[in-house]
């Protein structure tokens, strides 16, 4: 079957050809309408091609037509296409000639019946054949197109995986750096409060340094008068005076408040740095054993610049079993909601922090009086990068990161409103918790 | 063309009338076999329809013969319009030597006009024929119905291609014998440059038309 270069089979079926009555009749029709005739009185009658050559017979033996014999011709497509002839030594009469008629039109017929199912007949394979192939061709296309879509479905998903794992990694890192800010702010806070007292303390020994000097002066004097060998009335008189002009009573008087206020300085710097080291839990690698109601006052002590003014902090603490967790994350966790309601009002603010154990959980409640989270927020705001603050005013990281730590923990977070109004954020932690929850 | 066998002198040739469904082909074959005159062709030969819709195609055989004694045979068929007739029209199309596009000159028929020449177009380029080569002119029937484009939107439209347009009312017989004779014309053209009609076979453009178009009567 003929092909164009790529491989589609060219149309090779062509409407019109060309057909002699060899190809419309069948030879037994043919034979059977001529031995018919011949019965009916038409002895030795046959068909011949338009040149004159017998095609088909009744049989009969007579001789060969002549071209002066009665002929009729039978019309294909409106020419003739052959004749019926009635050759010579045949009866011969009105009614031979009336049959003799009759016999082309029933070929003629015939053959006009017969090219109209074969061109019927193949018009309908061609179109059928032609269907097929089309359909094997679309076949094909599919086939290939559908591969195609396959391969680009598996690279899409290798693709996806790449930059979710982008994401995942850009993600860590703005948690990471949400940790890092929080924990910044509140550096910022710790510093201006150890500033304070180290201001004084620096002060109050430049003083005492200056005293000391005094000090030094007046051992001097003493010294020299000691070394000459007496203390007559004159020397008393020098060494009251000098000491008078020192102003050594006075002086000696306030070097005993400052020494004690220099050492107040000096241990509230300790305990700020000493709660920090606790908040942070800096030297403990992993987990380790914490009371959480010490925690969160860890916490605290480490906020209270943060504190607005005539805030009002209860503290319902119930005991709580100790339980094996990471405490820096859990002091950052606390950290987070706890500045979350310190940001809540600025007046009249009252935060209650309840502590509890509920069945096999610790229960830990941070309710505030603040403007609360609407109900079709309230799954919403531990999402990442969601936030109703305005743009560039937080990144929406915040309770994200508190999901986080309390999620790797096994536990979980949710947000309640406080009867009265305010936001009432809910951890519930497992006392104990399977090996397959590590904290990450 | 079907045919061409110079030693028993006859040739075969074939028309096309393509259009898109329903557009008056069969009843364009259906006038030129009424108005014609019976000497000069066959018998219209119509394969199986189905509601008044061809299926296969319809043929209606002309006969004339050149002063040269060639013997000219001109099928003239149709194909069927609808769509899923394509392998049909693709077959009928094959070694065609001229082509009469029925558009139906209704409105709500312009983007079927549009589309059955856009598969002619197709087809042609498929069966290997180059379609400024071939003989072509386009017909707008059913001129008797209303809501029907304007002459000069037709006239404008048609203009710049140089197919002759000619308008028609197969139903009322009009346009029908001159559709037939402005593809005859465009045929003989063509078919002169190729086989020297006026020269070796004595036959002119004129009586080659005026053969095919023998009124009956």
């Amino acid at each position: 079957m003929p092909t164009d270069s790529e491989g589609r089979r060219r149309i090779v079926y062509c409407v019109g050809e060309e057909r002699t009555l060899r190809d419309v009749l069948p030879e037994s029709e043919a034979g059977a309408l001529l031995a018919a005739a011949s019965r009916a009185g038409l002895r030795g009658v046959r068909v011949v091609d338009p040149g004159g050559k017998t095609l088909w017979g009744s049989g009969d033996d007579v001789p060969p037509p002549g071209e002066g014999d009665p002929r009729r011709p039978i019309l294909l497509e409106g020419e003739p296409a052959g004749s019926v002839v009635l050759p010579a030594g045949a009866a011969r009469g009105e009614t031979q000639d009336a049959l003799l008629a009759l016999l082309a039109d029933t070929f003629a017929a015939m053959a006009h019946n017969n090219l109209k199912r074969m061109l019927t007949t193949e018009t309908h394979t061609e179109v059928v054949n032609r269907s097929y192939e089309e359909l094997l061709e679309t076949n094909r296309s599919l086939s290939a197109s559908e591969q195609r879509y396959r391969e680009l479905a598996g690279t899409l998903e290798i693709k996806v995986r790449e930059r979710t794992e982008e994401l995942s990694r850009a993600m860590a890192q703005l948690v990471q750096q949400e940790k890092m800010a929080s924990v910044g702010q509140l550096a910022a806070g710790v510093a201006h409060e150890i500033n304070n007292p180290l201001a004084f303390v620096t002060s109050n020994l430049q003083t005492l340094k200056k005293y000391t000097e005094r000090f030094l002066d007046i051992i001097a004097r003493y010294q020299q008068v000691f070394e000459r060998g007496g203390v007559v009335q004159q020397d008393r008189d020098d060494l009251r005076k000098h000491r008078e002009s020192l102003r050594l009573d006075a002086i000696s008087a306030d070097a005993g408040d400052l020494l004690r206020q220099t050492l107040e300085g000096t241990e509230r710097v300790r305990k700020i740095v000493a709660d920090l080291k606790g908040f942070s839990h800096i030297d403990e690698e992993g987990e380790a054993p914490a009371d959480l109601n010490r925690e969160i006052d860890r916490t605290l002590s480490v906020m209270t610049h943060e504190i607005p003014a005539g805030a009002a902090i209860v503290r319902e603490f119930s005991p709580l079993p100790v339980i094996p967790c990471r405490p820096g994350a859990f002091n950052q966790l606390f950290l987070g909601l706890l500045r979350n309601a310190f940001q809540a009002r600025q007046e009249e603010l009252r935060l209650t922090i309840r502590t509890g154990v509920s069945g096999d959980r610790i229960r830990i409640a941070f309710a505030d009086n603040g403007p609360g989270v609407p109900a079709d927020l309230r799954t919403r705001i531990f999402e990442p990068f969601f936030s109703t603050r305005d743009v560039g005013k937080g990144k929406g990281l915040g309770l994200t990161v508190a999901y986080d730590i309390v999620t790797a923990h096994g536990g979980t977070i949710d947000v309640e409103e406080t009867p009265g109004g305010g936001a009432t954020f809910v951890l519930q932690l497992p006392i104990q918790r399977g090996h397959h929850d590590q904290i990450r | 063309m079907i045919e061409y066998d110079s030693e028993e002198q006859r040739m075969v040739l074939k028309f096309v009338y393509y259009g898109p469904a329903l557009s008056g082909k069969t009843t364009n074959l259906l006038r030129l076999h009424d108005l014609l005159a019976k000497e000069g062709r066959g018998d219209l030969m119509v394969l199986d329809t189905k509601d008044d819709r061809t299926i296969f195609f319809d043929l209606l055989p002309f006969f004339l013969v050149a002063p040269s004694g060639l013997k000219i045979k001109v099928k003239v068929y149709t194909v069927p319009g609808q769509v899923q007739h394509d392998a049909t029209r693709k077959a009928v199309l094959q070694r065609t030597d001229g082509v009469a596009f029925i558009a139906d000159s209704r409105r709500s028929e312009a983007k079927n006009n549009a589309e059955s020449f856009g598969n002619l177009e197709r087809n042609l380029a498929i069966v290997g024929i180059a379609i400024d080569k071939l003989p072509l002119v386009i017909q707008y029937n059913k001129r008797d119905l209303p809501d029907i484009l304007p002459e000069e939107e037709i006239r404008r439209a048609w203009g710049p291609t140089g197919f002759p347009v000619i308008l028609s009312s197969a139903l009322e017989g009009w346009g029908v014998v001159e559709t037939f004779r402005a593809l005859a014309e465009r045929a003989y053209d063509a078919l002169d440059r190729r086989h020297d009609f006026a020269g070796t076979h004595g036959l002119t453009r004129e009586s080659f038309a005026e053969r095919l178009v023998r009124r009956s009567g």
